[in-house]
């Protein structure tokens, strides 16, 4: 290595042409498959459908921002919990507001204050107690679940509030609903948070190289903390859109989300290891899981065959990323 | 004819020579003491003899045939055993079985019994040194630190090779378990064994030795008979004409600072891996911190810092006293802190050049926004400063060389100035341009008042530029050099000396 050694100024640098790749097959991966769709079942790519489309891949990009957060910031970092505080934030919301547009507020300000308590939990098992991430949100996620049969024994109570269900469901700007901008406003959010705050930076450092970022002061544990109480938070706002969008709460509402949510993140180009990657991907990522959910339901695929399909691009995904994984190590 | 020749052995690691003509004659029944500072390439010379480095030119005869060693296994053919001063021991395994690890008994499934016969015999040598706790079964994690550099020992006794390396073998060893081992060398002689001896202790080379041979500057420059020198004369073979090159016009005169205006002051300070350190560093002084690697002069540095437990003692900054807690604190304190491994504590891989120079600024100022523009003004002075060769802020910092790299990392201490400045062998693995580019700034911070704490583990730059040279041995300071005593010659003496 000489003093002269270093690339030529390319414009893009490598790595944002490599985060820019998934995105591109993502973008043409959900032309394909509505196209698809279409075919196996003329009307899938209807505007009311894809309206209805966006609307279940916004409840799943809102939990799967959470989940990139804690990605990112390395050391093994996941969520597995985020299906039980859905669960528990849904039957919380229809409890707390139980029809009433005037309880929507303590509604919502409760719910997230679950899901950020639940998220201090796991902040705090994995940075204090030094307990690994997929254990510790793994082991909450079985707590949250005996909670909600001991509470709900399985009956559904509680319902939403009007306002809540036509926020979700019907249009409010240019024809879209409400959770439709709710979705693209966390999107912009996201992205100023990851590139233009020092709290965005500190993320990617912790997650790049943790002992770095911590001889250059970045409060590491408290970092970490503050990612999975946001990754709760998230969860915890999808958790009351769901209620919105089904009507009712039941429980184990937000089981499928655990899976897809990681899967929407790795689609999106944000690999496991942490460190690089961003929200955008995400978004794709959650837009294409749910266009393919929809044609396994068109096909007649039940819940349980598609969690299977699940799984599978799960691997196949880290099958395609193995190589990029390797390097990194 | 000699046991083992090596003749103008070299080896290069990309553009640097740790080997330029490494020579070495080894006679049966002999201990060999090999001695040089702190890259000299006696390391490199072992490890070309135990087969871990292939070298690049030279000859090697064992027993007068010439031989190549292509590897670990084809030096143990050769007949060539080593001892590693890395410990290289299986934590969970028992002590029996490392003692037998190169080389186990049996076929596929190993004979434990013949494992335990063969590992009863060396431990039976330290029997009665080795202290609570030792056994056979005893697994080895378990174990005490001299107790792990025993059965390390005691590995590579059961080689039974007629060549045997001994790489600092006795730096854990207490008194006695040092006075065991060396009757056994005694032993081994009288059997016709070779020995190389590798030590920093001029009391056991002048205990042991037999011969002595001295590398400098990866050239082997003399070989001498224990019985005809002394320590003295060793290390004026270890220097050689060098001193002038570090008291000479090239080295600067000790700062004139005002010694009042102490920015940093250790009382005592001790923690792992130091004792009782004592010292202070002045407004625009240049404090040096010398020795062998791993004397203790990168725990003090990194315990100040607060990335490193402290036991005892106390730090005071700028007058007032400091705690050292976590680096975030120290920053905050006016602390800064450069790690010579940089790709474990400096640079955050594959992130863009602008956020590896910016979190400092971003801590010291309580930013909350980063705006690219505003810190691109910010960082630019910076990497000025250090002459950084890069192509723009936004590229990724795996894009650039070792040196720029590391010119980065040092960059972001330079926009809110620290007022002490701790040095911590900075200048590992760059090229000689960031090096001079480097020292160059250093002296100009101290000029601006800086107060810095220079730890390097090459001699000629500490010697080139620190004002004052604090050598360590063994976990405390030995000597202060100041002045025209900081020559290379007290600076080995000291660091040579038996601790």
């Amino acid at each position: 290595m000489t003093a002269t050694t270093q690339t030529q100024g390319r414009a893009p640098s490598p790595m944002l042409t490599f985060l820019k790749q998934p995105l591109v097959v993502a973008l043409i991966l959900i032309v394909a498959l509505l196209l698809l769709g279409e075919t196996l079942s003329p009307g899938f790519a209807s505007a009311q459908q894809i309206l209805r489309l966006l609307i279940v891949a916004a409840l799943l990009g809102i939990v799967a921002a959470g989940q990139n957060l804690v990605i990112l910031g390395g050391r093994e970092g996941i969520d597995l919990s985020v299906g039980g505080v859905i669960s528990l934030s849904a039957i919380i919301a229809g409890n707390v507001m139980n029809g009433a547009d005037s309880a929507i507020v303590p509604a919502v300000l409760a719910c997230m204050a679950a899901g950020a308590f639940i998220g201090l939990i796991n902040g705090m098992g994995v940075t204090l107690l030094r307990i690994p991430p997929l254990v510790m949100t793994l082991g909450m996620l079985g707590v949250l679940q005996g909670l909600l049969v001991v509470v709900r024994n399985g009956i559904p109570s509680g319902f939403a509030a009007p306002g809540l269900s036509r926020f979700v469901t019907q249009p409010f700007l240019l024809g879209l609903p409400g959770i439709i901008w709710l979705w693209v406003a966390i999107g912009l959010l996201m992205a100023f948070m990851l590139t233009r705050t020092v709290y965005g930076h500190r993320i990617y450092a912790i997650g790049s190289n943790e002992q770095a970022a911590y001889m250059a002061g970045v409060p590491v544990r408290a970092m970490r903390i503050s990612l999975f109480m946001l990754s709760g938070v998230f969860a915890a706002i999808t958790g009351i859109c769901l209620l919105g969008y089904s009507g009712s709460s039941f429980a184990n509402v937000g089981e499928q989300y655990m899976l897809a949510s990681i899967i929407a993140v790795v689609f999106g180009g944000t690999p496991l290891s942490g460190g690089k990657g961003g929200y955008t991907g995400t978004m794709a990522g959650a837009l294409l899981l749910v266009i393919l959910q929809g044609i396994l339901t068109t096909v007649h695929i039940d819940e349980s065959g598609r969690q299977m399909v699940f799984g599978a691009t799960l691997l196949l995904l880290m099958l395609f990323y193995g190589r990029g994984r390797a390097m990194r190590g | 004819m000699s046991k083992l020749i090596m003749r103008g052995v070299s080896k290069a690691y990309g553009a640097t020579l740790a080997l330029r003509r490494g020579d070495l004659t080894v006679e049966a029944g002999e201990v060999h003491v090999l001695i040089g500072s702190n890259g000299s390439g006696k390391s490199t010379l072992c490890k070309v003899l135990a087969g871990s480095v292939r070298p690049d030119g030279g000859e090697i005869l064992i027993d007068g045939k010439p031989v190549t060693i292509t590897g670990p296994h084809a030096a143990r053919e050769h007949g060539i055993g080593i001892f590693y001063q890395e410990l290289s021991l299986a934590g969970h395994r028992t002590v029996a079985e490392n003692i037998c690890l190169p080389d186990m008994p049996g076929g596929i499934f190993v004979d434990r019994k013949a494992l335990e016969i063969r590992a009863a015999r060396y431990i039976a040598l330290f029997e009665t040194v080795a202290g609570e706790g030792f056994s056979a079964e005893a697994v080895v994690e378990n174990l005490r630190a001299d107790q792990r550099q025993l059965v390390e020992i005691m590995k590579a006794l059961a080689t039974e090779a007629p060549i045997t390396i001994f790489d600092e073998p006795t730096s854990a060893l207490d008194r006695a378990q040092v006075d065991r081992f060396f009757d056994i060398l005694r032993g081994l002689k009288a059997d016709g064994r070779s020995i190389i001896f590798i030590s920093h202790r001029m009391d056991e080379i002048f205990a042991i030795g037999d011969r002595v041979t001295v590398i400098r500057d990866g050239e082997t420059v003399g070989t001498e008979n224990i019985a005809d020198t002394n320590p003295a004369a060793v290390i004026r073979l270890m220097v050689g004409g060098q001193d002038e090159l570090a008291a000479g016009a090239s080295a600067p005169p000790a700062a004139a600072t005002d010694r009042k205006a102490a920015v940093l002051k250790a009382e005592n300070f001790s923690g792992k891996g130091f004792a009782n350190v004592s010292f202070e560093v002045a407004k625009g002084e240049i404090l040096g911190f010398g020795g062998l690697h791993g004397q203790g002069q990168s725990a003090v540095l990194r315990a100040i810092f607060g990335a490193n437990l402290a036991a005892g003692g106390t730090i005071t900054l700028g007058g007032s006293a400091f705690t050292p807690s976590n680096p975030r604190t120290a920053i905050r304190r006016g602390l800064a802190y450069v790690s010579g491994d940089r790709s474990r504590d400096g640079i955050i891989q594959g992130r863009p050049i602008i956020e590896n120079a910016t979190p400092i600024h971003y801590l010291r100022q309580k930013l909350q926004l980063a705006r690219p523009a505003a810190l691109a003004a910010r960082v630019k002075p910076a990497l000025e400063a250090l002459h950084t060769k890069f192509g723009g802020l936004s590229h990724p910092i795996n894009s650039l060389s070792g040196g720029n790299q590391q010119k980065i990392v040092i960059a972001r201490w330079l926009i809110d100035r620290p007022d002490v400045l701790l040095l911590d062998d900075p200048t590992k693995g760059i090229d000689l341009s960031a090096k001079a580019d480097l020292f160059s700034l250093i002296r100009k911070l101290a000029e601006e008042g800086m107060g810095i704490v220079l730890y390097s583990s090459e001699d000629a730059e500490l010697l080139n530029n620190a004002d004052r040279i604090l050598v360590f041995n063994g976990g405390s300071v030995r000597r202060e050099l100041t002045g025209a005593d900081r020559t290379r010659y007290n600076l080995y003496q000291a660091a040579y000396e038996a601790a």
